[in-house]
């Protein structure tokens, strides 16, 4: 696979406060790449690099192996889907699509076609006298995503484009802009802050946080094999307890030692233990390799979510099973259900459910969006 | 906010320049001027004789000439801003709540008498508020008895209400149409009656609009010099014709003085207005 | 609307309209008056269009207000534009100030404060004239820019911050993406701001008046100086056609787009169908090519030919209207006859001798004839503003009567040619006046007749009166004189219904007043439009104000041979008795004053009244004819008069 888009230790910081912190990046031919992390992150920053609407401080960015540093936005074969849109209201769908074509003088029978093909590829045949604000939010979406790939860029970078939409219609539109990917061949770069959007839709996922890239990988590798708690706790749930690698194989945690599959860390290194609330299974009291007591059950549909005080920490775990507040458990982990990560700066922030509330974590879910948004 | 080099904005900021430029050349250096015009004499050596007048001047019978004159231009401005304040307010209110159609109607009517010429709207009033006017065929008609109304306070206060009324009716109107209607039924759903909606909501979300009204119509009604003349049969003497009287006096170095005055007076109270307003508006 | 809205949004219209309401009906009056109907007729829009000063006024107010209107919108613009992108606060927080202080600071200090800046740099520079068109179009582009900005920020504020960089993504430059895709976005605010400024610069009378320069009078400043004889009906016929103008106007923009005023958040904007933008794209584009052409005249007719900038009071000259014979019209015929080759007159008006002085010594116009009157003759030739004739030049001084030569303002016969004489007398109203009462200066003092005295608006004036009455020396310089004529005016207050200037007409006309001390020619003026329960007399006191008006050439004059020959030409006997009926004075010339047809025309009473006794003029005149005064004693006057006005 051939490298379209190379950030070489890319920092940028604003009044004074450093947005990336020496990033380095590739980006593939044909990719699915999604840049994940919560606002202030720093992932739109680097789309906009990309763009050419901010300039890095320091470090190169390479397209296709040529330092673009100094190229205007306008000469960058590059294209954007804005947060918001960003549509001409003051030009109908077929002007908008024609946009850039027009700025390319291309012949009037050429944009016809062309634009006539865009609007086919998302579905709005027949729109095309229509203006767009009387549109849908989907539809200004597919309009938006039909001007950015009219001229046929190299890259088509989406800024949180389905953060406006309900929940039906994001399902739909990702579904859509996969197929739109596959079906044009372009590579895209996708922003967002929702964990579920980027593990259904990358080839590659790139989390960030702090301006730093945390981990870079495919969805399963990222959500099995988180490289510290920012990423364990970020993408679904997690318990996170520290530990103790006693050798290969061999981890010691809540005063107990557990089987596992990790090898490669030094002796009696202190870790970070991973186990994903699904991985847990309860047993009874006397058969657990730990015990502890229901502090809370929670129905959601297919599953209860219980918060278990383990000797003053809380877990949450995932279950089919009912039990009962204030019921004594025992808990059971298999060896692969243990992820053992190196200590970070993120040790110990994450990962405990002691202040945990559903309707708590949705609250900050809907404050991040919204910072996310200010953040434009 | 997160917008920097990427050509546009650059480009755009130098767009700034020739207003910069021009700014600073025809705002702010006349302003130099006329405080170094204040504080200078004939030969424009330096003075403050000019500002010791203005404040001391006194008439035989003991009056401070200067300062007197500033009253009574304000006290004419308030009361003139006063009125058009209350006769605004409701046609602003009215209008934000009428059809998007009437609304336009209203508005362009409203504005029309700004483009007739603002010497001979004054001229027309004279025709009718004088003794032998219009008002006074028709209350006479009606057998009321002639009422004397040129060259009082009031013709003066009339001249200045009807010359700045739509520059209180128009800001007002501009805060009021983007309020949303919702607010009001809020209101209401949480106890208030018509009054209170007026007084807690709508009243205190229209600040905006009304310190900029009150400016514009306190601004000009307070330096104006051709209504007090025509409507005030040449009785009231305002800073205005102060200010004139003294340019044509070729006394210009008093005038700029008496303009210098009025104008530090006038910034002090707008700073202050200001203030208050942001406070009270939750800006 | 509720039944009660309704009815107080009519009573405002009511009041908003009224005055407008006058000014349609008077302007169909057939009398002269603005306050007595005596039926219909257009005889006043046909005056309109042959009085070449107003219409020349027009014009340049019109040529101001789309220059300055659409200079201030595109400088405002770019303004708003980079405002938007400023990023330190404290810049932002300057801008805001600055783009204030226009806005908060009253139009009265904004016109002075531009006025005493282009005087000093244009002394500074040595320049003839610092006041000119361009003057006033920097001042009215300057109090314009504040309301563009104003508009066009918002716009910009909610403008989505993504579609320009959307554009420049799509392949536009930065330039292009502001021109092809901001500009439409902001496009109400533009227009908005456009019609405001162009609203404001057409309705600004302050700061035109102080920084009107040479030749360049617009509309405001023309009204204002009617004060010799008054505003006329056609004052009201050119605002009826404004107002019927604006209104068609309005209409049309209606029809096309939303009008001015304020945008509705943009939601409830109906979409636009094709033809109306295309209707809206035809009106810009008429209005740009209106504009563009207006100033293309402007540059192309900037005049080729010698220009004699004549300087005079308003109203004060035979223009054409009302039958007359048009002067200026006149010379440049008569100049082109006799010399070979156009001339053209850039005539102006000023409305107080100390108003013109105040131009002419701040030193930022230049006029190459002006008409002042005596006192200030003497003031300007001690001050070296005159320069000596040259009577090869102006022949027909030989026609000026013996009685007015070698005044004391001009002994030797170097610097003036008079134009007119006249005196103050007394009118008064037969119909409300007993005619025992009257008599000397008395009738202005008595008590009868409180409430409806006029008294004059201008210091020097109103004082004369006084020191006449009680036989004070009205040159004199003892302060203790002028107090007791003070104490007179004082006295004479509470009599007094109005102080006036020009609106003495209206009043004497309707019989609003019934008595006023005013200049003898004007007294003719107003029996012509009295209304008819007014019989209005005229007597002349004993010791009263004479007064003669005289041509002169300043020290600015940019062409003296040319300023001569226009001099003479007045002299000639066709401009100079057409002159005479007009403004109604006495003439100097004997070619008018004895002249049968003149008299005739003036009928024996007025030639009773003008010319009692020609040969006593030169002793009436040396007795009682104002001085100049010292600056202290002028400024002790001004003193007194504002003591007096603010009782």
């Amino acid at each position: 696979m051939r490298k379209i888009i190379e950030l070489k230790n890319i920092t940028k910081s604003f009044d004074g406060e450093v947005v990336l912190d020496n990033i380095s990046l590739d980006i593939y031919d044909n990719e699915f790449m999604t840049l994940l992390g919560p606002s202030g992150c720093g992932k739109t920053t680097t789309l906009r690099i990309i763009a050419g609407f901010e300039q890095p401080d320091q470090g190169e960015v390479y397209f296709l192996g040529e330092d673009i540093a100094a190229l205007p936005p306008h000469k960058r074969n590059v294209n954007t889907v804005f947060q918001r849109y960003a549509l001409f209201p003051h030009l109908n769908v077929f002007e908008n699509i024609a946009f850039p074509l027009r700025e390319k003088k291309v012949g009037n029978a050429e944009i016809q076609e062309k634009v006539t093909e865009m609007l086919k590829l998302v579905a709005l045949t027949g729109f095309e006298k229509r203006s767009v604000t009387s549109l849908s939010g989907g539809q200004q979406q597919r309009v938006a995503i039909a001007r950015a790939l009219v001229s046929k860029p190299k890259v088509l970078l989406l800024d949180e484009p389905l953060a406006a939409l309900d929940l039906k219609l994001r399902k739909d539109m990702q579904q859509e802009l996969k197929n739109i990917q596959k079906a044009t061949g372009i590579t895209f770069v996708f922003v967002t802050h929702d964990q579920e959007e980027a593990l259904s839709m990358s080839d590659t996922v790139v989390v960030m946080s702090e301006g730093r890239i945390q981990q870079i990988g495919t969805p399963i590798d990222i959500y099995n094999e988180p490289q510290n708690a920012f990423v364990a706790d970020f993408i679904g749930e997690s318990n996170i307890v520290n530990g103790v690698m006693l050798e290969d194989r061999k981890v010691r945690f809540s005063g107990h030692v557990f089987d596992c599959v990790d090898i490669g860390f030094g002796k009696n290194e202190a870790v970070d233990v991973v186990i994903r609330p699904e991985d847990v299974d309860i047993v009874p009291e006397e058969k657990g390799m730990l015990k502890g007591t229901v502090t809370s059950v929670t129905f959601l549909g297919v599953h209860y979510e219980i918060i278990v005080d383990i000797n003053g920490f809380k877990w949450m775990i995932q279950t089919t099973d009912f039990v009962d507040v204030d019921e004594r458990i025992g808990i059971y982990l298999e060896p692969d259900a243990i992820h053992i990560m190196k200590k970070s700066e993120y040790s110990g922030m994450f990962g405990d459910y002691s202040s945990f509330s559903n309707e708590f974590d949705e609250l900050s879910d809907a404050e991040a969006a919204a910072e996310a948004e200010e953040e434009e | 906010m997160k917008q920097k080099n990427n050509g546009l904005a650059s480009v755009q900021r130098a767009a700034l320049g020739p207003y910069g430029v021009w700014a600073l050349l025809f705002i702010v250096v006349p302003l130099i001027f006329v405080a170094y015009y204040a504080f200078t004499d004939n030969s424009f050596r330096f003075t403050t004789e000019n500002m010791t007048r203005f404040f001391t001047a006194r008439s035989a019978n003991g009056t401070y000439t200067y300062l007197l004159i500033f009253w009574r231009s304000l006290k004419l401005a308030v009361i003139s801003t006063i009125i058009c304040l209350l006769m605004g307010y409701p046609v602003a209110y009215i209008l934000s709540r009428a059809s998007a159609r009437t609304q336009k109607i209203l508005i362009t009517l409203i504005m029309i008498p700004m483009w007739m010429n603002f010497l001979i709207r004054t001229y027309a009033w004279m025709t009718i508020l004088q003794d032998t006017g219009i008002l006074n065929s028709l209350l006479r008609t009606l057998g009321l008895g002639p009422l004397h109304m040129i060259g009082t306070e009031g013709a003066v206060v009339v001249g200045m209400v009807y010359d700045y009324f739509p520059y209180m009716i128009l800001p007002i109107y501009s805060v009021m149409a983007k309020m949303d209607l919702k607010l009001e039924e809020a209101a209401r759903d949480l106890g208030c009656n018509s009054w209170g909606v007026l007084r807690r909501v709508i009243f205190p979300l229209s600040l905006p609009g009304v310190i900029s009204g009150i400016t514009m119509v306190l601004i000009p009604s307070i330096s104006t010099f051709y209504i007090s003349q025509k409507l005030g049969n040449g009785k009231f003497y305002l800073i205005g014709d102060a200010i004139e009287g003294q340019y044509v006096a070729n006394n210009l170095h008093f005038a700029a003085a008496i303009a210098f005055i009025l104008m530090v007076i006038l910034l002090a109270g707008m700073a202050l207005m200001q203030r208050y307003a942001n406070r009270k508006a939750y800006v | 609307m509720k039944p009660m809205a309704k009815f107080y949004t009519a009573l405002i219209m009511l009041f908003l309209f009224a005055p407008i309401a006058i000014l349609l009906v008077f302007s169909f009056n057939e009398a002269k008056s603005l306050s007595v109907f005596s039926g219909g007729s257009l005889y006043w829009y046909r005056e309109l269009f042959r009085d070449a000063e107003t219409l020349g006024a027009v014009r340049n107010t019109l040529i101001l207000a789309f220059s300055a209107s659409i200079l201030s919108t595109i400088m405002g613009t770019a303004a708003a534009v980079g405002i938007h992108r400023l990023r330190s606060k404290a810049m932002r927080a300057a801008m805001d100030t600055v783009t204030n202080i226009p806005m908060i600071n009253p139009d009265i200090i904004t016109g002075i404060s531009l006025m005493l800046m282009f005087v000093f740099v244009g002394r500074l520079f040595g320049a003839a004239t610092s006041l000119n068109f361009w003057t006033m179009l920097i001042a009215h582009i300057t109090f314009c820019l504040p309301y563009v900005i104003l508009q066009v920020l918002p716009k910009l504020q909610q403008m989505d911050r993504s579609l320009p960089e959307a554009a420049m993504d799509l392949g536009c430059t930065p330039v292009r993406a502001f021109l092809k895709v901001e500009i439409p976005e902001i496009m109400p605010g533009i227009i908005t701001g456009l019609i405001m400024a162009f609203t404001l610069s057409l309705d600004d009378f302050v700061i035109s008046y102080f920084t009107a320069g040479n030749g360049f009078q617009t509309l405001p400043i023309r009204i204002y100086n009617m004060t010799k004889k008054t505003v006329t009906p056609k004052m009201y016929a050119l605002s009826t056609i404004i107002f019927f103008t604006i209104l068609a106007l309005l209409i049309m923009t209606n029809l096309i787009d939303t009008g001015p005023g304020v945008e509705r958040p943009a939601k409830d904007k109906p979409e636009r169908p094709a033809a109306r933008k295309k209707a809206r794209r035809i009106a810009l584009g008429i209005g740009t090519v209106l504009a563009v052409g207006m100033i293309a005249v402007m540059v192309i007719a900037a005049p080729k030919k010698p220009v004699l900038n004549v300087y005079n009071w308003g109203e004060y000259i035979s223009d054409g209207s009302e039958d007359s014979f048009d002067t200026i019209k006149g010379f440049e015929e008569w100049y082109l006859e006799n010399y070979g080759h156009e001339v053209e007159v850039n005539y102006t008006t000023f409305a107080s001798n100390e108003d013109m002085y105040a131009k002419l010594s701040s030193g930022a116009v230049s006029y190459d004839v002006i008409v002042p009157s005596d006192y200030m003759i003497q003031r300007m030739k001690d001050e070296g503003m005159l320069l000596e004739l040259n009577f090869d030049n102006i022949p027909n001084y030989q026609y000026i009567g013996e009685s007015f030569r070698g005044m004391y303002y001009d002994p030797d016969e170097l610097y003036t040619v008079p134009y007119t004489y006249n005196f103050v007398g007394i009118i008064w109203d037969a119909e409300q006046v007993d005619e025992e009462d009257i008599g000397d200066w008395d009738l202005m003092w008595n008590e009868k007749y409180a409430g409806d005295i006029l008294q004059f608006n201008n210091s020097r004036d109103a004082f004369a009166t006084a020191q006449y009455k009680l036989g004070l020396d009205v040159n004199s310089d003892n302060p203790q004189e002028w107090q007791a004529a003070l104490g007179e005016l004082k006295r004479q207050q509470p009599l007094v219904k109005s102080y006036v200037m020009d609106e003495v007409y209206n009043m004497m006309e309707s019989g609003e007043a019934a008595i006023c001390a005013y200049y003898a020619g004007d007294y003719f003026t107003m029996l012509d439009a009295a209304a008819d329960s007014v019989d209005l007399q005229f007597y002349t006191p004993e010791r009263t104000n004479y007064f003669v008006d005289a041509m002169c050439i300043p020290s600015c004059c940019q062409n003296k041979e040319l300023a001569e020959i226009f001099i003479n030409y007045m002299l000639e006997k066709e401009p100079a008795v057409a002159n005479a009926e007009y403004i109604c004075y006495g003439c100097p010339n004997s070619l008018v004053y004895e002249d049968e047809d003149y008299a005739e025309e003036m009928g024996e009473e007025a030639m009773e009244i003008l010319y009692p006794d020609i040969e006593r003029f030169g002793e009436l005149y040396e007795a009682y004819a104002y001085r100049n005064l010292s600056t202290e004693m002028l400024d002790t006057i001004n003193t007194l008069w504002e003591e007096l006005k603010i009782n």
